[in-house]
């Protein structure tokens, strides 16, 4: 049953091109908010200033094979496994978000626009999309209820929402209604339908929308910010003494 | 010197909430980072500087007293039982030191009650545990009987 | 954080509580783990025992090593030393039963871990003075808190803001009550000993940096004086608390002068390059008399000396380091001494340019401080060692208070002077051994909480989360409110009170009789005003209780200052209305016992015996 496009019972009341206009609004949401984000705080010129002084002090020039091999390592090491977290577990559960979003958009992308209404959508893409949400919902919930630090370590109640659970609640929101509308559209239930899939509607939105208010765009930030990291510890223009590096693979 | 934390650099771990004497270092309610909530109760132990996995944590020396530019910032190494410091003055100077932390690795100390037991009978007797031996003398001093006022 | 009643209470029973999880605590916990196998000792902790206490950042020097294996010092010189120190006024019995245990505390320091610093040419400790050895210090608590761990149950972020009493007996303590200062849950300790090793005063007089700076103490700004409070709110007989300490040390940072003098030679001088010590000598003689004949000049004299010479407008006062660093390897001293104890104070030299190779640094003396572990020893009256205490100085257990069960170690006890990390540490073992006889000599008879007081308590103690809670509705925002005052202001108040009235940096420590009366009736208002605070988090609540602890330690010490009519410690504290040192009358410790349900204070004599010639 997991093996049918998940979107097909929406064709119901809604055209596949609605779908897809959304998708198209969302994608440009993210990138409008990160714009903004990064404008109208400025931290992209407090960026550019900060990398300014911080090659002026470099005491070694890095070469262009140094910075590919930085590049290479940020990617393999921080990026691609979060290598950052120190925790296991907070490393295990964002991996698990992580990976688990990406493979849930990406399918949801190729489903609206490669395979809109279509019976015969090979049932790879709706096992994936269907594995992305519930890796999301796994690492979700266990970082919300048990893993995050101002409840496990300064002393907050599990269901105190602060800003900073913008993004985890939405995305939450999303992909458990998500999941639910598919559910219930199996079940042949169109009224539950209707109503799982405006809650999906209204809690994807706000997580695509509220990118200058959340942590998402912090996504795009903390590569490049892993990245120039490395090159201070490289190039000697870090104020860390030179055995911290050794602690940085 | 009030500590302060790096955006770029801290992935919100805890450490610092935990270890922080004065109870001062908190996770912010936007970014769900650590900062410190109460600089004027900062005694720049360092105790979060140091613990922090990620050197995301940097001290700005008190304004009252402290004009800008400097650094002293540190890598404490367990596993090499050292420390080291890297200070920069306003002036751009800059000093280098390390220092040996333990001699004995980390969890090796012997619980009290992995000694024989005591001699109950002399726990009316001055002699602490592991006396007189750890003394490094025969016996453990004692004033002269009858020492008046 | 949930404000509302709906509050856990958590139950710990032990037969051994240690409040503070410093060096005196861990010591009082490893001791009493050796002698009581079978017994559940707990330790409660404000902070994270790794860093907590004074000893956070770590130390340079032990200051309290007498090297009797080598024949360096025996117990008894170390009391001259401290008795000298001191101008007279020190519990000797206390002192050289420190004395004569801490090698051995010493010894075990190195076993477990932690590097002491060899003197090359004869492989014994290397000396920084005549008591004092260096140590590369930074991990100093951490190592220290491994053999507490391994030996009791420590539970950490616990605010302990009461003793309990049984409710059976009169003055005999059965537990205390606090709260974790992360999740609220108000704990109940019931015990059958307690050991009082948490922190003396800091922030009681305002300190000279007053914005963020104001964090900067010489002592630990999370030495609240829970020492004392808890004490004098259970009735125990307190003395000297007059007896505040001022240290010379460098400006702004309050980096540690000891190694720079000792070990790196330095010198001081005036802002002409004039050494001035000496120059004071005659008034100093005629303050104190015989007195100033000590060697060494005792530390509030010393201070008296620099203070004469600002006051004469010679400063500022400098500390000549560039004379001493002639070699990378005193360099590398120089720096440690404060890296592994004071950071600061080479963030002040990174921040001002001062390479201490090439120019002097500035020295000053600080704002007074109230505790028990270092140059001074305000604290508890407690009972000596059986083997050579005065038969007035004891009641059966070592360390232990007035009140029955109730043992001090660190800076909790009084009169026993210059014991510093290794002698608070010792004190805890000796603590620790006399609480477990304590409670085996009294198992059939274990006392009971007085579940009354206890319920009364659990509504006190987070009484300020509700002051804040119901008052904030009257305005619109802000920190300022008609109905409440935060810690912060309640603080502040204190400090200045403290300072202009009880013999502050503002007044050159000078008080006097009609000061002190003021400085009383302020410290009233703000007593009454202390029903008023409101704590907006679990962390102000904190402060809120932090700050209960420093006012009724506030009242001591203005208490004691005026009850003690001369000068004993010019350059600590003067009275202007009996500025001489007078030995006919006031060769005596001041005590004073405080009574919570009427709010009346005790104050007397209690007689100084010399036991050492």
């Amino acid at each position: 049953m997991f093996t049918t496009n998940p979107f097909i019972p929406l064709t119901d009341f809604l055209s596949p091109l609605f779908l897809q206009v959304y998708i198209v609004l969302m994608i440009l949401a993210v990138i409008a908010g990160t714009a903004f984000d990064l404008y109208h705080k400025r931290s992209a010129q407090f960026f550019m200033q900060d990398r300014k002084h911080s090659r002026a002090a470099a005491t070694r020039k890095l070469s262009g094979a140094d910075m590919a091999s930085i590049a290479a390592r940020t990617l393999a090491h921080d990026v691609a496994t979060f290598g950052e977290f120190c925790n296991r577990n907070r490393r295990i559960s964002h991996v698990l978000m992580f990976y688990g979003f990406v493979l849930y958009l990406v399918t949801t992308v190729v489903m609206a626009f490669a395979y809109p209404a279509d019976p015969g959508t090979p049932a790879a893409w709706p096992l994936l999309w269907n594995l992305g949400a519930v890796m999301v919902l796994i690492g979700g919930y266990w970082f919300f209820f048990f893993l995050r630090v101002n409840v496990v370590h300064d002393g907050q109640p599990p269901w105190r929402l602060v800003r900073a659970d913008l993004f985890i609640v939405s995305l939450l929101a999303s992909v458990t209604f998500a999941l639910l509308f598919e559910l219930v559209a199996m079940a042949e239930n169109p009224t539950a339908t209707r109503i799982f899939f405006g809650l999906y509607l209204l809690f994807t939105t706000l997580l695509f929308v509220s990118v200058p208010w959340s942590k998402f765009a912090h996504m795009f930030y903390k590569p490049v910010m892993a990245f120039e990291r490395r090159v201070q510890q490289e190039d000697g223009s870090s104020d860390l003494p030179a055995a911290a590096r050794r602690h940085q693979l | 010197m009030p500590t302060f934390v790096y955006m770029g650099r801290c992935d919100g771990c805890g450490e610092c909430v935990n270890i922080c004497p004065s109870d001062i270092m908190h996770i912010d309610p936007v970014y769900r980072r650590a900062f410190n909530i109460e600089p004027n109760f900062c005694w720049e132990c360092y105790s979060c500087v140091k613990a922090c996995p990620q050197h995301a944590i940097d001290v700005r020396g008190y304004a009252d007293f402290n004009p800008l530019g400097h650094s002293v910032r540190v890598h404490r190494d367990t596993g090499l039982a050292t420390v080291f410091w890297k200070i920069r003055y306003r002036d751009g100077r800059m000093k280098e030191f390390q220092f040996p932390i333990r001699t004995t690795p980390w969890g090796s100390i012997q619980s009290p009650a992995d000694y024989a037991p005591p001699d109950m009978s002399t726990l009316g007797s001055p002699l602490l545990a592991h006396e007189p031996e750890a003394l490094k003398v025969d016996q453990l001093p004692r004033l002269p009987t009858g020492a008046t006022p | 954080m949930s404000l509302r009643s709906s509050r856990k209470i958590k139950f710990v029973d032990a037969d051994i509580l240690v409040i503070g999880g410093g060096f005196g605590g861990c010591g009082a916990a490893y001791e009493s783990r050796y002698w009581g196998r079978d017994l559940k000792i707990v330790v409660a902790e404000k902070a994270h025992i790794d860093r907590s206490g004074a000893v956070a950042h770590g130390l340079s020097a032990i200051n309290c090593y007498m090297g009797m294996q080598w024949n360096e010092n025996q117990p008894e010189d170390f009391v001259r030393y401290a008795r000298g120190d001191l101008m007279g006024l020190v519990r000797e019995d206390l002192i050289y039963d420190i004395a004569r245990h801490v090698d051995a505390t010493v010894h075990k320091f190195e076993e477990w871990g932690l590097p002491i610093m060899k003197n090359p040419e004869t492989g014994r400790y290397l000396r920084e003075g005549k008591w004092q050895i260096m140590i590369h210090g930074e991990s100093y608590k951490p190592i220290v808190a491994e053999a507490a761990k391994k030996s009791a149950d420590v539970i950490n972020r616990i605010m302990v803001t009461h003793l309990l009493m049984d409710g059976t007996r009169p003055n005999r303590v059965a537990g205390a009550v606090g709260f974790s200062v992360r999740d609220g849950t108000f704990y109940v300790f019931r015990a059958k000993a307690v050991i009082n090793a948490a922190g003396g005063a800091s922030h009681v007089f305002r300190p000279r940096s007053v914005g963020e700076g104001m964090g900067r103490t010489w002592y630990a700004p999370w030495s609240s004086a829970s020492a004392y409070a808890l004490l004098q709110e259970a009735g125990a007989k307190m003395i000297q608390m007059e007896n505040r300490i001022v240290l010379a040390r460098f400006k702004d940072g309050y980096g540690p002068v000891g190694a720079w003098f000792l070990l790196l030679k330095t010198f001081v001088t005036n802002a002409y390059g004039e050494r001035f010590e000496a120059s004071w000598m005659d008034e100093i003689k005629s303050m104190v008399g015989k007195y100033a004949d000590v060697t060494p000049l005792p530390t509030c004299l010393r201070n008296h000396a620099l203070l004469q010479e600002v006051k004469a407008g010679k400063g500022p006062i400098l500390m000549h380091t560039q004379e001493a660093l002639n070699t990378k390897e005193k360099e590398d001293i120089g720096w440690e001494d404060f890296l592994d104890m004071t950071i600061g104070q080479a963030v002040v030299w990174a921040s001002q340019n001062i390479d201490p190779k090439e120019m002097p640094s500035e020295l000053i003396t600080s704002e007074p401080y109230v505790m028990g572990s270092h140059a001074t020893c305000s604290g508890a009256w407690a009972s000596g060692p059986e083997d050579c205490a005065p038969a007035d100085y004891q009641w059966g257990y070592n360390r232990m208070t007035t009140v029955e069960g109730l043992f001090g170690a660190g800076d909790t006890i009084g009169g026993s002077a210059h014991k510093f990390s290794s002698g608070s540490f010792t004190e805890g073992r000796i603590a620790g051994k006399a609480a477990v006889k304590y409670v085996r000599d009294h198992a059939g008879n274990p006392p009971r909480v007085d579940e009354q007081q206890v319920e009364r308590l659990r509504h006190t103690i987070f009484q300020p989360l509700e002051t804040f809670e119901i008052g904030s509705n009257e305005i619109v925002a802000g920190s300022v409110a008609p109905g409440y005052i935060s810690p912060l202001h309640g603080l502040q108040r204190l400090e200045k009170i403290m300072d202009e009235y009880v013999g502050g940096v503002s007044m050159f420590y000078v008080t006097s009789e009609p000061l002190l009366n003021r400085g009383l009736e302020l410290l009233h208002m703000l007593k009454e005003d202390m029903n008023h605070v409101g704590a907006d988090s679990l962390h102000q609540l904190q402060r809120a209780w932090e700050l209960h602890h420093r006012v009724l330690t506030a009242e001591a010490v203005t208490r004691h200052t005026l009850f003690r009519q001369e000068t004993r410690w010019p350059g600590y504290y003067y009275r202007a209305d009996h500025p001489k040192l007078d030995d006919a009358d006031w060769h005596a410790f001041t005590a004073s016992r405080y009574d919570a349900k009427t709010g009346e204070w005790q104050m007397s004599k209690l007689p100084v015996h010399h036991i050492i010639s």
